[in-house]
Formats: C-alpha cells, structure tokens, sequence
C-alpha cells in the first residue's frame, strides 16, 4: 500500500465540522483519503477523496449504496485492503498518521486503539472455533493475560453485550446461535481490547428490525459508558438520523454531502441524500403508499460518466451536470455538498 | 442412556454409515468371489496342467468343492471367513489364517509408516507455501507437487534405491527387518518403501492444503475479521485457515485410500517386504485362487473400513455437525 | 497414480480481493494485459503441444522412417551404446537393450501402446461410466441409489490388485489389460458424471425444458449431455494419466501386457539390473513416462483453469 502524507493546504476550516470544542485534537483525522485498485493495467477508484474529523465520544455516519467506497474508507484505515489497492492521503488517529504504517505495527493498534464490526457475522466468524476462544484470541493477542482470566474477561464482555446465557454461550459455536446473537459477539470481539474507536460497517443490516433496534441500542448505550467514538457505516439513512452526530453521504467513490446530522436532515440539499431520505418509509403516510425508489442501479466504478455520477439517475439533473463534475464545497455554514442544483425547500425528516 | 445417544447427530451419523457399509462389505467379497470363480481357466484344470484329463479333472472339482452351485460355494466361504477361516493355499497347503497373520503386520506397518509420512510432512509445508503466495517455499511445493503427481510410483522407488540405498548407502534397497531385529533398523528397513508409497499422496495433500488455505486468506470473512482483531499472521494461518482446511483433506485422504493400500502390492514387490502384497502375486502368478480371494477381500475389507473411519471422523471433528441445530 | 478426486478441486485462485465492498472482479475484466494472455494459452498449449509431438512421434515416425522392430532383436547387439550404427538395421540412436532390442524403436512403440491403452479405458469410462452417471443423476430414486452403490463398491478395490487379478485371469492381452483399468475408471467417471449431472439437473433451463414438454431423452442429449461432456472431457486428460501409470506398473510388475509388445513399463523392469551400468535402459523410458504424463497434468489443469472447476 503506497501512501503519501498530503500537505496542510487548508483553506477550508480546519474542523469539519465546528464542534464548538475546537481545542480538541480530533481522534481521527481523514483528509484526502484516495484508494485505488489496479488489476490487470484497469484502475478502479474506489474512494475519491474522503475527509472527515471525529471526536471522541462521537458519533459519524457514512451513508452509501453499495459500491460508493464507504467500506472501502474505513478499512483503508485500519489497514484492511488487499495488496491490490493502493491508498494516498492522511488518516491521523490521535495524531499520528496511519496510512503507510508498516502491517506489523498496525497490528498492534487492531484491537487496542481501534475496531471494526462486520455486516454478515455468519461469516464473520469462524465456524470451526468456539466463540468463547475467538474472543479472548483478540485479547491475548494483545494483553498478557492468563487464558482463564482471559475467559473471565471474555464472559463480561458477552454480559456487557447483553447476551443471555453468557457462560454457556462462551463454549459454543457461532452456527448455535442466532444472527442477533452472532452479531452481540462480534461487537464484544470488537471491544474486548477496549478501543477508542468503533467501526459499526453495515452491523445490522443482516439483521431483522427489531434486532437492529436493540443492536444499534447497544451500540449507544456502549459508546456512552465506555466514551468511545463511533463510525456507523449504512445504507440506511433512518439510523443514521437516530443516532449520529454528522452524517457523510458518499457516492460512486466520492463524498456528495457532509453535515452535522440535524443540518442535513433540516435542509437537505443533494438530490442524492433527500431520494435515500424519501425513500425512508413514514409510518404517517397511508398504507399501499408507494415508496419513491433511486432509478437506475449503482455505477460501474471503472466507467463513470463525464460530469455529476449521479447525474444519470438524477430526477433534477440538468445539462450543466452531465458536462462537469460538480465541486464539493462548503455553501453553507457547516455544511458542504457537490451539486450545481441542490433541492432547495428545507425537507422534514423523522 | 441410548435414547440420550440416538440424540446426538455425530452418533445418528456414526450409526447410519455403519450399517450403510454392512452391505458394501458383503458386496465387495460377493464380487471378489465372482471374479475368481467366473472367470475362464478353470482352477482344476490349471492345477493339473493342459493335459490332464477329464476325471482326473472332475475329481480335482469335487475335492475343492467346484462342484456345488456358485452361491453355496460363495455362503460356505464367508461363513468359513467369519470364523477367521479362510481355506487352505493351494500351493503349499497351509491355512490361509496362517499366512495371513504372518504378513499382515508387515504390510500394516508399511501402510501406517507411509500414512503418518504423507501427511506429518505435507501440513508444514503447506503452511510454509501458503504463508508467501507465489514465495520461493511456494513455487517449489507447486513444482513438486506437479511433478510427484505425474511421476509412476515405481520409477520413484527405483530412483530411491538408486540414490539412498546404491549411492548414499543409507537405507537398505531390499528385505525388512522386523521390530524383533531391533526397531531401529525395522524403521530404517521401512523407510525407503513408504516414502515410495507416500510421495504421490504427500503431494496431493499439500496442493490441496496450501491452495485451499490461500483461498480462505483471500476471499474468507473471518480472516478479515482475524486480520482486524490484530492476530499474529503466523496464527491466523494455522489456527483458523488450516483448521478449516483439514476437513477438506480428510476428505482427499478418504478418496486416496485405496491407492495407499493398494499400493503396498507394487512397493513391497519392490523392496522385496514380505507383506500382503508380495503373497497375493504370489498366489496369483500360482493361481492359488483360495489365497488370492482372501488377500483381495481383505484389502478391499480394509479399504472400506479405513473410508468409514474417515467418514466418521468427519462427523466427529465437524462443530457444524456435532453440535447440530442452533438452540434458541 | 494422481489422486482421482474430481470433486475435491482446489478453488482457483480468484481475484484477490478482503471482503465485502470491494470492487466485484467483474469491475476488472476490461482484459488482462497481453503477456498474461501469452502465458495463459501458454499454460494450455505447451502441454497440448508436447502431447501432439508425442502422439504423432509414436504413430507416424515408424510409418515414416523404417526403424528396427522393437521385439526379437539379435542377442549379439545386446547392450549397445547410444548412437550406435548397425550395418543390418541402421541407427540404434538410443543403443539396444539387453535382448538386443532397438530401444528407440520400444520407445516408440511403447509410447503407442500406453497411448492405446490410456485413450482406450478412457473412451470406455466415458461412454459406459458417464452415461450410468448421467441416467442414475438424472432419474434419481431408486435406480440412482442402487447403481451408485454398486459403483462404490467397486472403487473399493485397490485398482492395481484387481488389474492383476483380472490380467492374470482373463489372459495377459492389450485388450484384457484395457478392461481390467477399466474396472475402476468406469465408477469414477459415473460418480463425476452424476454429481454434474445433480447439480444441472435443477438449473432453470432444464426446468423449462420440461415444462415445455420435452421428453427425458431429449433433454438428456440436447442439454444435459452437452454440460456434462466438458467436464469429463477435462477429467479424462487427468484420467488418462492415471490409466497409464496403472498400465505401467502392471507391466512392470509382469501382470501387464504379454511380453511380444513393447511397453514402457516392461522396458524399466528389465532395465533395473542394469541400473549402473546402462543407466537409460531405465533412465530413458522413465522420461519418456515422465514427460507424458506431466503433459496430460498440465493440460488438465490448464483446461480446469479456463472451463472453470465445478
């Protein structure tokens, strides 16, 4: 993985966004952040310039369809993505730059200083080996304990994730348990060394609503006790409004909106973010309503067309947007987005 | 306490491949029987020799028992080989029993040596491979692999002999040893022989090995969750990509078997070991039908025994099966 | 003897990508660059190259240039060196054996008949163990239950032990040592033509062709039989090897073919005394094994690598 540490050429605010604690160093740091895949002489650019700030404690959402690099960005960062992709910019994590760190050193910060929850925790986990031992091989990779304290550890962790039968729990395998309950051991998995930052990559959407419900309740009340940060990584932008403090909306590789999450859902401006929010079904509305849908199907990263990528499904796209790559920029305060003609009219979400 | 058993899916498993093997069994020694019997050239009539004549031939028939219609014959044989009586050698008149409990422990160490060789040496080398995909470790696996794999199992024992045993003068080229001579020079008697036996499933094992645990490296979710955790490479190689790998070669140890045990006819041919398989072409350049059917039942026993254990240990080492249906 | 396991087939290396997320490998099928293309068909055609050099070396050199008859060779040229000339017969390129038997000439028409007798238990396996597999898959139920049952109680032999013991009954004849290899391909190519078979079977084109009121017979010649021929196809190339090896060895052992035709197998057994002495005796047909074998391997890889391993 190739890397280049950008140069500060900041003329935009240093904080994106003003947490009104600017004193603060952010806990991670993403500026630029470019991955790029290249196989057989084809480049694919999966993440076309990501930034982000994140505080402790604070809670970021990045929505996308599948395909826009949103699980690209954040495994770059920990340091996740096959040999094939290269990767350039600046990830910082508590100052200190990530990207281009040798694989032996990032393992160390794995676990400690940083986790990831994963979407299918039916694969997610090996099914050869009991859970119990798949958690405490994170924390003895880490921590110079003795395997029963290990255990004992472990099992507070199944209990802290609120899984019933903790200790019985701890000797199975992941196929005897439920998808809510393989997803509880996957986030303790994720916390069993305590890390300051959380990467939830589309956690629940395996699951079934109510189980999502509890799991992103979880999510919370974890995050308050134990002071972490928190990435929510969905396509579901209904949770993000829920639970977050600034939303990225992240298409074909690119970021098209960033604002704190009240700011974006009380004036929503990309044509993009305001369909994914329309698409959020309203329990005012009548039944047989039909759900308005994105047109069209996700782009083909290797052959994006001139100008907006999302132009081709856009139901306000003009002719200015097929010619030109619209910029992102801060129009409003707080608040920055790619689009020559943002939806105006302040929409009301949740 | 059986019905709390019967419960277990490993022991339903264990029990249901059991009694499916019960008639393969009787099928395997019915055809081995037909093959012997059916077969033109009568037994008699090569005992005696061409010009022998029609009664002497017919009281030959009567004596042996040719007479009686082929599934009695058959019945009175495996009756008879149920109680560990398989006949009489035709050639030397010693019962079968006799000779077989002299060789079957040659031929049952040379088959263990050669098992524990193929796949003791295969597993570190397939790891070693599979650590550094197209590595140096790596390509020299692949390019063995290929060439044991297209290499016949008696032109690697010549070459064997020819290097260890005439050159290097390490190992004897021919003649066993039994453990009374010591267990030192048995093992070193064995050791040339099983290696020819071994070499060809070694290299299948580890092609299998290294190729399935680097696509679990590459395309497996737990790896990545591994990876995540912030595991020692060395340990996510070994305790999660070729722990899942085993149930594939066992899989492939299963299908293998009766070239290992089978294979024992060439090597001990070669080494001259007075195993099972030097007797039984013995007995059939002799046409001692009686030993030649009960050396190729019990090969052929042994094979669907050993495919039946294989089978089980499946069941056994499998969580996915053992532990069956999720509860709650 | 390669290991006959069509069914456990190492996955091919895909495209190396962690995870879910990430760019499907169709994103980068814009073609791969024109020296991986090279080697590529490399990888198939060198092998398919070296077997068509062998194949026509073997039938036609003798045809072409008149060589020495590989049998009843004169006693007083035993044992001659390589490039030897002979006022009676010419060239004895390779030298003689220790009959006085030409060995460029037993190369080559030991190459013929392990040829024989490779294609032919393969072409029978095929024909007789593949349609057995396709119509068991195909019908299922009972028929499917007993006929592979059967089967499985013949891979259980040992293929060498029953080779000898059918040989050595039947009478040591090329014919004879074809059906005693036989014996065993058959099982193996019914066992892959019917797990292709179970897993076209319920494909929708099938299904529609039913639907549509196709007949059985039709359907397994238009479309089932089509599918599952490539599969033996590639199966055979690595079949063929083994059938070979097995051939080999019987020969060696001396429960192979009578000793009026040559075969490679025969050529090393008698060679082995010689080992220090006349080292190519053995050296030179265990190449000549060697090489076609790894041929067939290769080629069989290369095919599984193209036509996609099932």
């Amino acid at each position: 993985m190739g890397s280049t540490v950008s140069t500060e050429t900041e003329t935009t605010t240093d904080d994106f966004p003003p947490s009104g604690v600017a004193t603060q160093v952010p806990l991670l740091q993403v500026r630029d952040l470019k991955v790029r895949f290249t196989q057989n002489g084809r480049t694919v650019r999966a993440v076309d310039g990501v930034n982000y700030s994140l505080q402790s404690g604070k809670t970021l959402a990045i929505i996308g369809e599948s395909g826009s690099g949103k699980t690209v960005s954040s495994r770059a960062i920990m340091g996740l993505l096959p040999a094939t992709a290269s990767v350039s910019g600046s990830a910082k994590f508590e100052g200190v730059e990530l990207l281009g760190m040798s694989d032996k050193e990032l393992r160390t910060r794995r676990g400690p200083d940083f986790a990831m929850v994963f979407q299918d925790p039916a694969r997610s986990l090996n099914p050869t080996m009991r859970i119990g031992t798949q958690i405490t091989e994170a924390i003895r990779s880490h921590f110079e304990v003795s395997r029963a304290e290990a255990k004992k550890q472990a099992i507070t962790l199944l209990q802290m994730v609120r899984l019933p039968s903790a200790e019985t729990r701890f000797s199975e395998y992941p196929h005897q348990l439920s998808g809510g309950m393989r997803q509880r051991v996957m986030i303790a998995i994720a916390l069993s060394c305590h890390p300051k930052l959380l990467i939830a990559d589309e956690a629940t959407t395996a699951l079934d609503v109510t189980t999502q419900a509890q799991i992103m309740e979880l999510l919370e009340d974890l995050q308050s006790e134990l002071n972490m940060a928190l990435i929510l990584i969905s396509h579901d932008m209904g949770l993000a409004a829920s639970f977050t403090d600034e939303v990225v909306v992240m298409y074909a590789g690119r970021v098209v909106e960033q604002a704190p999450t009240r700011t974006l859902f009380s004036n929503v401006r990309m044509p993009y973010t305001k369909v994914l929010l329309d698409a959020i079904p309203r329990l005012e509305n009548k039944s047989h309503t039909l759900l308005p849908v994105v047109q069209g199907r996700p782009p083909d990263l290797t052959a994006l067309p001139p100008g907006c990528s999302f132009g081709p499904r856009c139901p306000y796209v003009q002719e200015d947007c097929r010619e030109t790559e619209p910029p992102l920029e801060e129009h409003e305060p707080n608040h920055i987005w790619a689009c020559f003609h943002p939806v105006i009219e302040g929409s009301s979400a949740k | 306490m059986l019905t709390r058993l019967s419960r277990s899916p490993s022991v339903r498993i264990i029990g249901k491949r059991v009694l499916q093997a019960i008639p393969v069994l009787i099928g395997v020694t019915l055809i081995t029987f037909c093959l012997l019997n059916l077969l033109p050239g009568g037994t008699c009539l090569s005992i005696l020799g061409v010009g022998a004549t029609r009664p002497a031939v017919h009281a030959c028939d009567i004596r042996l028992g040719l007479d009686h219609p082929f599934f009695v014959r058959y019945w009175n044989w495996a009756f008879a080989a149920l109680h560990g009586n398989f006949g009489a050698s035709l050639t030397s008149g010693q019962p079968v029993s006799q000779i077989l409990r002299l060789r079957f422990p040659v031929s049952l160490e040379l088959v263990v040596y050669a098992f524990i060789m193929s796949v003791v040496l295969s597993v570190p080398v397939a790891v070693l491979a599979a650590r550094k995909p197209h590595g140096i470790i790596d390509r020299i696996s692949i390019a063995t692999s290929m060439f044991g794999l297209s290499l016949p199992g008696f032109v690697f024992g010549l070459l064997l002999i020819l290097v260890f045993a005439v050159h290097l003068r390490i190992f004897p080229a021919v003649g066993f040893q039994p453990i009374s001579a010591g267990i030192f020079s048995n093992i070193k008697s064995l050791t040339l022989p099983a290696a020819t036996l071994a070499f060809a499933l070694f290299c299948a094992y580890t092609r299998l090995l290294r190729a399935d645990m680097v696509d679990q490296i590459a395309g497996e979710d737990y790896i990545v969750t591994a990876r995540a955790k912030g595991v020692k490479y060395w340990q996510i190689l070994i305790r999660h990509a070729l722990r899942n790998s085993m149930f594939g070669l066992i899989t492939l140890i299963g299908l293998n078997l009766s070239m290992l045990i089978g294979g024992t006819v060439l090597v001990e041919q070669i080494f001259g070991l007075p195993g099972m398989g030097q007797q039984l072409l013995q007995a059939v350049g002799y046409r001692d039908v009686i030993v030649v059917q009960a050396i190729v039942s019990i090969i052929a026993l042994a094979v669907v025994a050993t495919a039946l254990v294989t089978d089980l240990l499946y069941a056994v080492l499998d969580p996915r099966i053992r532990y069956g249906r999720p509860s709650s | 003897m390669a290991a006959l396991a069509p069914d456990v087939v190492p996955r091919g290396a895909g495209i190396d990508l962690g995870g879910r997320g990430i760019p499907h490998a169709a994103a980068f099928d814009a073609g791969p660059t024109r020296f991986r293309r090279f080697f590529r068909s490399l990888e198939l055609w060198l092998p398919v190259g070296i077997l068509t050099f062998i194949v026509l070396v073997c039938f036609l050199w003798p045809v072409i240039h008149t060589i020495p008859a590989a049998i009843n060779g004169n006693l007083l040229d035993a044992n001659l060196p390589l490039f030897t000339h002979s006022s009676l017969y010419g060239n004895h390129i390779l030298g003689t054996d220790t009959l006085g038997n030409d060995v460029m000439s037993e190369v080559l028409y030991g190459g013929r008949t392990s040829m024989e007798v490779g294609l032919g238990v393969a072409v029978i396996g095929f024909g007789i163990g593949g349609t057995l597999g396709v119509i068991a898959g195909y019908m299922g139920g009972v028929l499917e239950a007993i006929v592979m049952r059967i089967l499985d109680m013949f891979l259980a032999f040992p293929a060498l032990v029953i080779a000898i013991t059918i040989v050595t009954y039947l009478g040591q004849s090329e014919l004879h040592v074809i059906w005693a290899i036989a014996f065993f391909a058959i099982p193996a190519y019914a066992r892959l033509a019917r797990a292709t078979t179970l897993r076209i079977k319920d494909q929708t084109f099938i299904v529609a062709s039913r639907l549509s009121g196709a007949s059985d017979k039709r359907i397994l010649f238009r479309h089932i039989a089509p599918n599952v021929a490539p599969q033996l196809l590639t199966f055979s190339f690595l079949g063929i090897g083994v059938y070979i090896i097995v051939e080999a060895t019987l020969s060696f052992l001396g429960y192979g073919l009578p000793s009026n035709i040559p075969s490679w197998g025969k050529m090393i057994a008698n060679g082995q005394i010689f080992l220090s002495t006349t080292p190519q005796l053995v050296l030179v047909p265990s190449a000549c094994l060697f090489i076609l074998i790894i041929s067939l391997n290769l080629t069989s890889d290369a095919l599984r690598a193209r036509w996609g391993a099932q």
